[in-house]
């Protein structure tokens, strides 16, 4: 492993109480790479990317965001320090507005900051729809369009790293297509992606890397090629038993 | 449409209302009213602005924001008589030690999650009521302070109670527009989104603790900022005005107005700060029936404070904001 990633997780152990749920984790996430976590349910993916943005403390473990020690720092620290958590289920600010959610995502930032107004175009531009939403509340949105919004929020504190937990999670293909070509634009641009995701073949086409997460363990890992390639990646996670590809 | 209109509606109340209470000390001179009734009315806009913010915000209710009232008023009080400092100084030395004894106050009770911050601030207010007796030297024990002067400053004198009554209400209109922007602004924003989604606000980096903890003590701050202000228009203070019970009064004030929004408290804080004082404002009400009204004060806003809690539990503010919007819907379906 490099030192010089932006985010670099060694050896965490995350639990709830006494119960372990993340048992010794360790991965990387460089500039403009996007890393694909796949695992089944209750592997622990969610507690894991809670852990990473500062919502759940670890137990034990480092993590190191651009060379800087931030174990169990709180998430507005982390925020500040340019990492971001799309989470899962969205947890969108319901009956506020699109404009007022994406101006909470900037919460961090200096009111004033010309910066705020640039990231809220770019959004904008990433996500047309949202600027045609803006003045409507985030509850009466569609599911494609707020996960969107949950994507733009995260963004407006412009994070060099961004966590998402299960974004395709209830959509159609055409909305997931257009979710995915944003994040390969955003890594385009240097954005270091972690991405958790239930449909492994989707995401790994999209990821330099990935790995698998099995009962809070990490039970394999490597590049996106070799992992599509994998007998039990394949047969377990993507499917293989229909004949696909 | 109809809600620009009322936009507009509430704009030209709040303007109407702002110029009768202006003009209000050319048209009478009564003493009563001018140099009393209606300056604690404006006192208590001050204080129940901090403290709805605190409901708003944090959920939590203050049972000490008397004491906090009352080391105002002791200090401007002290400073100003025994030390013969100018005015002004006593007053900023009123707010910054309410507001630094409110932080010192909230900070250890908000890190926890439940009703710690009533209870620190219920034994903080009966502490204080204690030290305002035994600590004679500086309180004047039981006697109090007297002879605290008008409030004054660079040579300008508000020494009559016209010039007194205008200081006080222009100061509670800056308090009252500040915590307006508050809840519209970044902070009131920021607590929305808590309310809307802890995990999705704590996401996006804001520190809810923080938050709570520094809108706390703001509204120490403006409860001292009160108590100096009733110092310097009463002339005198004592222990007894800063007790508990005064501080379930003011509490009452913000569960009846409501937490969701500044105009239910505020309007509350009117209307129960003027029920005792109904002689000064009803000609003709016989003094029996107001000093009936004055020792079942407290009583009587635990009744209303408990209906209010079984039968509107978004208070009277919660109310008033469903009714309108449900007008709004109801044009906007007729439309
Ligand atoms: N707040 C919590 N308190 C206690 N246990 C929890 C909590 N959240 C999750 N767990 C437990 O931790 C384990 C891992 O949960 P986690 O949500 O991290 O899994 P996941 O891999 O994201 O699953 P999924 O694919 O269903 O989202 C589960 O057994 C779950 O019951
Ligand atoms: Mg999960």
């Amino acid at each position: 492993m490099s030192s010089d990633a932006l985010l670099l997780v060694s050896g965490l152990h995350v639990g709830y109480g006494h119960v372990p749920v993340v048992r010794g984790v360790s991965l990387e996430v460089g500039t403009g790479e996007m890393v694909t976590l796949i695992g089944a349910n209750g592997a622990g993916k969610s507690t894991l990317l809670k852990a990473l943005a500062g919502l759940v403390r670890p137990s034990a473990g480092s993590v190191t965001l651009d060379g800087e020690d931030v174990t169990g720092a709180p998430p507005e620290r982390l925020v500040r320090k340019g990492l971001a958590l799309v989470p899962e289920g969205r947890m969108l600010f319901g009956p506020m507005t699109v404009a007022e959610n994406l101006a909470v995502g900037a919460h961090t930032r200096r009111p004033r900051d010309p910066g705020v107004a640039e990231d809220r175009d770019r959004v904008c531009e990433l996500f047309p729809v949202l600027a045609e939403r803006a003045d409507q509340s985030a509850a009466t949105l569609s599911g494609g369009e707020q996960q969107m919004l949950a994507i733009g929020r995260a963004l407006m504190s412009r994070p060099r790293i961004l966590l998402l937990d299960e974004p395709s999670l209830g959509l159609a293909p055409r909305v997931i297509g257009a979710i995915f070509s944003a994040l390969d634009r955003l890594r385009a641009d240097g954005l270091g992606i972690l991405l958790v995701e239930q449909d492994a073949k989707l995401a790994l086409k999209h990821s330099d890397r990935g790995h698998v997460l099995r009962a809070g363990r990490i039970a394999l890992g490597g590049s996106a090629e070799e992992l599509i390639a994998n007998d039990d990646v394949r047969l377990i996670y993507l499917g293989a038993w229909h004949g696909t590809e | 449409m109809i809600a620009t209109l009322l936009t507009r509606v509430r704009y030209g109340a709040v303007i109407a209302i702002g110029v009768v209470v202006a003009v209000l000390p050319l048209l009478t001179g009564d003493r009563y009213l001018i140099g009393k009734v209606l300056v604690f009315v404006a006192l208590n806009l001050i204080i129940v602005s901090g403290l709805a913010l605190v409901f708003g915000f944090a959920g939590q209710i203050s049972l000490g924001h008397a004491a906090f009232c009352g080391l105002g008023a002791y200090t401007t009080g002290f400073l100003v008589t025994t030390l013969d400092w100018p005015p002004l100084l006593g007053v900023v030395a009123a707010v910054l030690i309410s507001g630094l004894g409110g932080l010192a106050l909230a900070l250890p009770s908000l890190r926890l999650k439940g009703h710690y911050l009533a209870m620190a601030t219920l034994g903080f207010n009966e502490i204080m009521s204690v030290l305002f007796v035994e600590m004679d030297a500086v309180t004047g024990g039981n006697n109090g302070l007297s002879g605290i002067p008008y409030f004054s400053v660079a040579g300008a004198r508000f020494d009559t109670p016209a010039l007194n009554y205008w200081l006080v209400w222009g100061v509670a209109a800056v308090v009252l527009a500040l915590a307006y922007n508050i809840v519209r602004g970044r902070p009131g924003r920021a607590m929305r989104a808590l309310h809307g989604s802890e995990i999705g606000a704590l996401a996006s980096g804001v520190d809810t603790t923080r938050l709570k903890v520094q809108v706390f003590g703001l509204s120490a701050a403006f409860a001292g900022l009160a108590g100096a202000l009733y110092a310097h228009s009463v002339g005198f203070v004592s222990p007894t005005t800063f007790s508990l019970e005064t501080s379930v009064i003011l509490v009452a004030m913000v569960v009846i107005g409501g937490s969701g929004s500044l105009a239910g408290p505020v309007m509350a804080a009117v209307v129960l700060t003027l029920v005792p004082y109904a002689d000064a404002l009803v000609p003709g009400l016989s003094a029996d029936t107001v000093a009936l009204m004055q020792d079942w004060e407290a009583d009587v806003y635990g009744i209303l404070m408990i209906g209010v809690i079984i039968l509107a539990p978004g208070g009277l503010g919660r109310l008033l904001v469903s009714r309108r919007d449900r007008r709004v819907a109801e044009a906007g379906e007729a439309a």
